[in-house]
């Protein structure tokens, strides 16, 4: 860790010349990855990261640098190298770093630091051993472990000083089921912002291992499912990638800032059917994408996204805030200190509205039941979507009747949004990676079941 | 930084031989916004991934704190690695090859004394272009990425090993609106000779692209003839490369794992692994293994000829390694489908109802490396006579990969590579599943 003099004098290198903001971003990172295939754990790997991230803006133009040195002249060359972006006149800014000392908003028990490679290797092989063990169709499960101590130092030249320590893990299977004619595969992972009593306190590491394989054999012996365009209903939890990716990433600033988006300038509008509300929350406790502060050293906080229909807010880093004129609502976030900060979701779903899944499936004479989401990418530009369905099954006659597989869903955030017409009572979240600009974070999607009247869906079948 | 010292360490504790491979460079890039420099960053980085043999068992760590601190660190993490891993597979730390191909191009000194200031300068004209190329450009933001990596693998058997490479790229993501719609193009271009930019050609296509979809609308759904122009088949080969490494094929991943001197594909493809290719980032005499690299056709003329391999994949299926080994298990250099001689515009006109895609989204999530079925969300034209009528978006394509690559009716010669250095040209396929309105 570096003084606290250090850093105070690296951010004075960077206010030499015209710039009026800078930041140190300090990142110290345990991590172990381990990973099990054909019944054999095949790699463990412990990696320690290290590196220092230096921001320099003036307005909200910024440029940004980092290093693995601690080097005191280093980082003050760096620095200045930095300040040259903003020829002129050093503006004379005054300031003083007092550490704020709030506590860990999370609770963690056992760190991973603390925690033998071999007992997290028990885990591993209990997933194997019940993804396995589920039917003789699994024909390979791929376990991959992986748990980390993310500590973060954040200072800048507004006086923020912050610590932040960031304890996560996660556990995926991938399980493939197999027989002549084709494979199919399944996956899950769950995860938090927990140390290793996640798999005592928190899961059932036996029941989340059987849920891949449940996935897999049931795909196995689906159909291909048939394409055109029909009610789609989407399941809670993972489902709410859809939510995530067609329209969270059009409202955070990244994108709504520089116009970018279909959602910018319709603040107070209403963009979504008025059965939604949505949330994004950084601050549920133990949540994969929770932490007490930011990547810019503000406090995590909760914002509401949409409120029966109306945007009420968009998700805004410091810079941004400045662009739109709009207070920041403290969303910067970063993989590391490779990655300037900007804004990012958090932990985001859809509000419980006031349906059964029951009553939603019985009220859809035909279309798809997508139980399980796997990914998908957005257009911020043109809110096109795609993602695609893991697992789903045709519902026929307010029943649900035969698997399918290999259906992709495609269409526009804000027509989705418009088209929700039921919403049900069971909110889940879970976990994903979410990849943008400043890197990939953890994020958590989720949402009750939810049914769109419309959505087009592709499938190798062809229309019916 | 001298690694003798923690040869000498790991030994004494039990490290049977140990190889670091150090990986440390410089990078910058810019991007440009509305004639604003809207990010800029410079960055001076290095990473340490050790690896040792301890009781027949390779451990592994990875650290970017690299002083003689850290080698107690290093060797403890390495022995408690190498206890807990349970796979049989041989394990090897390799003493060299004879002889190392040459390889040209790999690192270009006129690319660092092109001045900051020209650079900058280029980025703020590939914005202004782009977005004066035409009237219906929304918003541009134009980039210039450059970065220059050093490679050193030494371990204690003796091999030292040392490559570097730089690399550059300008790339362009545009808007276009009509008002009512709105697209996107993304274009880059990869090189680390400087003077062999184009600045004007890429705004130019930019702009060209970004616009020809506007107004675009999903067509109905049917099995149509197709055009994969380069970009989108290049993004489809992309999720399904894995397929080509033994280490899938003998961890039963992989769809053509006994498919070896059989036909796969058209007697049009063929399917090439070169890591020779000049001016790319990934090419180079060596892997990562220390294992001197080969080109090769793994599938020549529709016919499957072998697999990628590192030295353990190798050593299980009985045969050398190709010198495609990666620090996490098996990559392909340069991977592309061999150019052939139809031109696009042939390709074109000769469809009498057909589609063209340019633009394939989602391949990380809808394209299933393991069964070779894709569904992806796509745009492009519709063609009938041979002339392209409408744009068309919002539309899925959905197939098999191996059924696709059977169903190849003709290459075209117009191959380019993505920023993997995975490359396709455009190719004419009897029919894909399109759904529409």
């Amino acid at each position: 860790m570096l003084d606290k003099l250090v850093i105070k004098n690296v951010l004075n290198a960077a206010l030499t010349t015209n710039a009026d903001f800078a930041e140190v971003f300090i990142e110290d990172k345990f991590q172990t990855d381990a990973m099990m295939l054909s019944n054999k754990v095949e790699r463990v790997n412990n990696s320690r990261d290290f590196g220092i991230g230096v921001r320099v803006a003036k307005g909200y133009q910024s440029v940004y640098g980092y290093t693995n040195s601690s080097k005191e002249e280093d980082l003050v060359k760096l620095a200045t190298d930095l300040a040259q972006s903003f020829p002129g006149e050093s503006l004379e800014i005054n300031f003083e770093l007092e550490e704020m000392k709030v506590g860990n908003a999370h609770k963690f028990r056992l760190l991973p630091s603390e925690v033998s490679i071999e007992d997290k290797i028990v885990v591993m092989k209990r997933a194997n051993k019940a993804a396995r063990d589920y039917s003789e169709e699994i024909s390979q499960v791929n376990v991959r472990f992986a748990d980390y101590v993310q500590k973060v130092w954040i200072a800048n030249t507004e006086g923020t000083y912050v610590h932040d320590i960031r304890v996560r893990t996660r556990l995926s299977i991938a399980s493939v089921a197999a027989n002549e004619i084709t494979k199919q595969t399944g996956f899950y992972g769950p995860g938090g912002l927990w140390g290793f009593e996640f798999y005592s306190d928190v899961i059932n590491v036996e029941d989340v291992a059987k849920e891949a394989s449940r996935i897999a054999v049931t795909m196995l012996h689906a159909e291909e499912c048939p394409s055109g365009k029909m009610p789609v209903v989407i399941d809670n939890g993972f489902g709410g990638v859809i939510f995530h990716e067609a329209v969270g990433h059009s409202l955070e600033a990244t994108s709504v800032a520089k116009g970018a988006s279909v959602f910018s300038g319709k603040k107070g509008e209403k963009i979504a059917s008025e059965l939604v509300t949505a949330i994004d929350d950084g601050t549920i406790q133990n949540g994969w994408g929770s932490a007490t502060y930011d990547d810019e050293g503000n406090l995590q906080t909760r914002r509401v996204l949409i409120k029966d229909g109306i945007l009420n807010s968009f998700m805004i880093d410091k810079l941004n805030a400045k662009r739109m004129n709009d207070a920041c609502t403290n969303s910067g976030r970063r993989e590391s200190y490779r990655y300037a900060p900007t804004s990012r979701m958090s932990n985001t779903y859809i509000a419980n509205g006031s349906s059964t899944f029951d009553e939603i499936i019985a009220a859809t004479e035909y279309g798809l039941y997508a139980k399980k989401m796997g990914g998908g990418s957005v257009n911020p530009a043109t809110g096109d979507f795609n993602f695609s369905v893991s697992e789903g099954y045709i519902i026929r006659n307010g029943k649900i009747a035969e698997p399918v597989r290999g259906a992709a869903l495609v269409g526009t955030g804000r027509e989705a949004l418009l088209k929700v017409d039921m919403v049900g009572n069971n909110l889940k979240t879970e976990q994903g990676m979410c990849g943008s600009s400043s890197g990939s974070i953890p994020a958590d999607v989720g949402q009750p079941t939810i049914r769109v009247s419309e959505i087009t869906v592709g499938g190798r079948k062809g229309a019916n | 930084m001298n690694f003798d010292r923690l040869f000498e360490k790991a030994k004494a504790a039990g490290i049977e031989d140990i190889q670091v491979y150090f990986s440390g460079g410089t990078q910058f890039d810019v991007n440009v916004l509305n004639q604003l420099l809207e990010k800029y960053t410079i960055a001076d980085t290095a990473r340490l991934s050790v690896k040792g043999i301890f009781n027949k068992k390779m451990g592994t760590v990875t650290t970017e704190i690299i002083n003689e601190d850290v080698f107690d660190f290093i060797i403890e993490s390495i022995i408690s690695s190498a206890n807990n891993i349970d796979s049989e597979d041989e394990v090897f730390i390799y003493a060299g090859d004879k002889e190392y191909p040459e390889v040209k191009g790999l690192f270009n000194e006129d690319l660092e004394t092109v001045s900051v200031k020209k650079k900058l300068d280029d980025t703020f004209e590939l914005e202004r272009l782009t977005m004066n190329a035409d009237e219906r450009m929304k918003m541009v933001q134009a980039y210039y990425f450059e970065g220059k990596t050093n490679v050193l693998i030494q371990n204690s058997k003796g091999l030292k090993l040392e490559k570097t490479v730089n690399s550059a790229a300008f790339y362009v993501n545009a808007i276009a609106t009509d008002g009512e719609d709105q697209r996107t193009a993304f274009e880059l271009s990869f090189n680390n000779d400087y003077s062999d930019f184009n600045i004007q050609e890429l705004a130019k296509r930019a702009a060209k692209n970004a616009t020809a979809l506007l107004g675009a609308k999903p067509c109905d759904s049917g099995e149509y003839e197709i055009v994969l122009t380069s970009d989108a088949s290049t993004a489809l080969l992309q999720p399904f490369s894995g397929m080509f490494s033994a280490e899938s094929v003998q961890k039963g991943l992989s769809l053509i794992a006994d498919k070896v001197d059989q036909k796969i594909a058209n007697s049009n493809i063929t399917l090439v692994d070169d890591p020779f290719k000049a001016k790319s980032p990934r090419s180079g005499s060596f892997d990562d293994e220390g294992v001197a690299t080969t080109y090769k056709e793994l599938i020549k003329d529709g016919v499957l000829t072998g697999f990628l391999h590192n030295l353990k994949t190798a050593k299980i299926a009985n045969t050398k390694s190709t010198g495609n080994a990666t620090n996490s298990g098996v990559a392909a250099s340069n991977l592309y489908i061999q150019p052939g001689s139809l031109s696009y515009d042939d390709a074109v006109a000769s469809m009498k109802k057909g589609l063209v895609i340019t633009d394939l989204a989602g391949t990380h999530a809808g394209a299933n490396s393991v069964s070779g079925d894709f569904s992806l969300q796509a745009a492009g034209f519709l063609v009938e006579d041979g002339k392209i009528l409408s744009p068309v978006a919002l539309i899925t394509v959905a197939g098999n990969y191996l059924d696709l690559l059977q169903n190849v009716t003709g290459v075209c010669n117009d191959l380019e590579f993505n920023h993997a250095f995975i490359g396709s040209p455009s190719l004419r396929i009897k029919s894909l599943v399109v759904s529409g309105k």
